[in-house]
């Protein structure tokens, strides 16, 4: 595997796979907490802006635990 | 994607690259396809499917059909705000 092309091709789809299994988390974890009724024909502006901070929020979350870390 | 690096083509030095690439791109999208299949359907037989009767209600089938187009939307209101640049 050491043509450069498919090396490249193999980066880029394992960072697809990354965000694409992020997105997914994200997702079923921010539905829980935002989307506590059965499922309408339309979100509620709480609901999409609820799913919003709680993808944002998570991501914070992340860089917090991580300094805490660094830290020890 | 257990089954992923057993089914994929030999990459010896015969394999040509542009086939395999192919190969692999068509494996994956299959892969996340299934998965988020599996996913909407857990999802919305929790919400939808409180009680499970002897068949699926009128009333069980829409919310389904609402909520399978809920979820794809929720998933792209996530990734929007995971990768949109104002934030």
């Amino acid at each position: 595997m050491d043509n450069p092309e498919m090396q490249r091709f193999l980066q880029q789809e394992q960072q697809k796979a990354m965000m694409n299994e992020m997105v997914g988390k994200l997702t079923s974890v921010c539905w829980d907490k935002c989307i506590t009724s059965a499922p309408g024909s339309k979100f509620s502006s709480g609901e999409s802006t609820c799913l919003t901070n709680c993808a944002q929020r998570f991501l914070d979350m992340s860089v917090l635990i991580a300094k805490r870390f660094e830290m020890q | 994607m257990d089954s992923f690096s057993s089914s994929l083509p030999s990459s010896g030095a015969g394999a040509n690259p542009d086939a395999v690439m192919e190969q692999i791109k068509a494996q994956l999208a299959q892969a996340y396809a299934q998965e988020f299949l599996e996913t909407v359907g857990n999802k919305c037989f929790e919400k939808c499917v409180t009680k499970p009767g002897s068949s699926l209600s009128g009333s069980e089938s829409s919310c389904i059909s609402r909520c399978v187009d809920r979820y794809i939307e929720a998933t792209g209101i996530v990734s929007r705000a995971l990768f949109s640049s104002q934030r």
